[in-house]
């Protein structure tokens, strides 16, 4: 266990994450399945600043995980051209942390482990060469940032629902990305826990300020997390507007009962029947 | 078309019987009190399930020794004491007719499967991995699995022994014939059951494509690939004691029929419980790297 003086210099050069901005230009995506075609995505655009958390909001089917794993590198554009940090999206980079609906642990390993994925992988891959008792550091770091302090040794089964997301977060983070990426993360959880999380997530993006693209089908979230809201959708799926929230930081669950919140919604949902 | 299709309904289950539900949920609302007592009561039920285990194995024996003692005949049914007498004379003194001693016996057999099943292991966990790695290898190589798998490998003594001779080689094929498909199909399905996102996951996270192939690809495949070990290191006993029932003048099954013809009855419980033994320490073995390998199991 690190020193507490020790933590807080691990956690201050954690912290010291610079958001990237991100261009997606003119994004099309048509899947081929058996001389069917499907356009999942058509001249999509959109900037966001470093920095921002912008929300990507729609009913299934309306293109936002495609976008959304376009921009990771995972799925190959048809179409136009994503930049993150002024540098070209060609594949899968740390510089484009991502987060499931499901956390997506290793199973196998503690969630001290499950942490050092990130940082031990890239060291292997010659990215860094920082030493094992740095990274530790960092571990614990980490560990205490998202309230897991006596959790390091626990294996993802013995973890409970919001436990378990707040690992894959922790994991996601010490990867040290500029961009985080998350596909309606807090889904599967039960409305308490995921009131929780969102709370832990502004929290920890007020802290770090990592660019984050937040996809969601809850209007409700969309708002009460993002600078702006892309409402996704339409024949064919692509961003049909980007509306600001204009509530004011630090946001709270309470903030669903003002008045900037409730014209939000009202804009957003007759963006969304359009 | 899934490589599932070629195994009985019964045999889909990858995993072990579970337990109807979980008695000790993980840790939620107290997070500081955590994991030490968690750990803890997931060991005390361990224990006491050890403990009812022990008791049904102790109920069993006492059934056998009081229904013996009423037959109270030890050619129809020896009692438990007649044969632990048995087994631990036999264990190392040669039996007239065989001329080897139990033990003797038991390391023929256990030699038998050893190599057999490590080396149909190593081919069937090949041929998994190929065949997940290759939509061409799962076509060609699947009908062909589908074709040998029900076919018991008993039936192909007659041709080994055509083939093959009479020594040992015969009988590391035949195992390795039992053990060839199961691991291929448990090798397929563990390798195919891990999740895309799982690997994107690790590619996000800074993974090159060869450490997530081989930190996280086969790695979350591994218990699957030990549980098919398991049950085909059943499957392995089986052959090789039916198969030297049949053509072999060693190992135990042949040293239980030698006992049979002679109606030894005790030293065929001997060589029963011999079987049990090395069966359940094998499988204990697995079984440890199984737990080593997935954590999730220990409890």
């Amino acid at each position: 266990m690190a020193a507490p003086a020790e933590i807080n210099k691990a956690e201050a050069a954690v912290t010291s994450l610079p958001g990237a901005e991100v261009l997606v230009n003119g994004i099309g995506k048509t899947f081929r399945r058996g001389g069917r075609h499907t356009v999942a995505l058509a001249g999509a655009s959109l900037r966001v600043r470093a920095g921002e958390l912008v929300c990507l909001l729609g009913p299934s089917g309306c293109g936002k995980s495609t976008l959304l794993r376009i921009i990771a590198g995972a799925l190959p554009a048809d179409e136009g051209t994503v930049t993150v940090g002024g540098r070209p999206v060609t594949g899968p980079s740390p510089d484009r942390g991502m987060l499931f609906q499901t956390p997506m642990l290793f199973s196998w390993l503690t969630t001290r482990n499950n942490i050092l994925f990130g940082p031990r992988a890239q060291r292997a891959a010659g990215r860094h060469e920082r030493d094992d008792p740095e990274l530790d550091a960092d571990a614990a770091a980490l560990l205490h940032r998202v309230g897991l302090t006596g959790f390091g040794d626990a294996f993802p089964h013995e973890l409970s629902g919001g436990m378990k997301h707040r690992a894959a977060f922790a994991r996601a983070l010490a990867a040290r990305p500029s961009l985080l990426l998350m596909d309606e993360p807090f889904g599967a959880l039960d409305a308490i826990t995921r009131e929780r999380m969102h709370e832990f997530l502004l929290d920890i993006w007020d802290q770090h300020r990592t660019t984050i693209l937040f996809v969601t089908h809850d209007i409700e979230e969309a708002i009460l997390l993002g600078d702006r809201v892309a409402v996704m959708g339409g024949t064919p799926p692509g961003i049909r507007e980007v509306i600001d929230i204009p509530l004011a930081r630090p946001r709270h669950a309470l903030d669903t009962d003002t008045e900037v919140f409730l014209n939000a919604r009202r804009r957003i949902r007759a963006s969304l029947r359009s | 078309m899934s490589v599932w299709s070629t195994l009985p309904p019964d045999e889909q289950v990858l995993t072990e019987p579970s337990e109807p539900a979980d008695p000790i949920p993980a840790p939620d609302h107290d997070e500081r009190a955590g994991l030490h007592a968690y750990r803890q009561a997931r060991r005390r039920a361990r224990t006491r399930r050890l403990g009812t285990g022990a008791l049904g194995l102790a109920v069993l024996v006492a059934l056998w020794q009081v229904i013996a003692m009423l037959i109270s005949d030890p050619v129809f049914l020896p009692s438990v004491s007649q044969t632990a007498a048995s087994f631990a004379h036999y264990l190392t003194h040669p039996y007239p007719s065989q001329g080897k001693p139990l033990w003797f016996d038991a390391a023929v057999s256990l030699r038998r499967v050893l190599i057999g099943f490590a080396a149909g292991a190593a081919i069937g966990v090949a041929l998994g991995a190929g065949m997940s790695a290759s939509r061409v290898v799962r076509h060609a190589i699947d009908p062909v699995i589908e074709v040998l798998r029900p076919l018991p490998p008993l039936a192909f003594i007659p041709l080994f022994i055509i083939w093959l001779g009479i020594g040992e080689m015969p009988k590391e094929v035949l195992i390795m014939i039992g053990v060839i498909p199961v691991m291929a199909v448990t090798t397929v399905a563990a390798l195919d059951e891990v999740p895309d996102d799982l690997r994107l996951c690790a590619r996000t996270l800074g993974a090159s494509s060869r450490y997530t192939m081989l930190r996280v690809q086969i790695r979350s495949a591994l218990p699957g690939i030990l549980t098919g070990m398991r049950i085909s290191m059943a499957g392995a006993w089986t052959s090789i004691v039916a198969a030297e029932l049949i053509a072999a003048t060693s190992g135990l099954g042949y040293l239980i029929m030698q006992a049979g013809d002679y109606l030894n009855t005790a030293l065929v419980f001997s060589g029963i419980i011999t079987i049990a033994i090395l069966g359940l320490i094998l499988d204990a073995f697995l079984r440890g790297l199984l737990l080593l390998a997935d954590p999730s199991r220990r409890r």
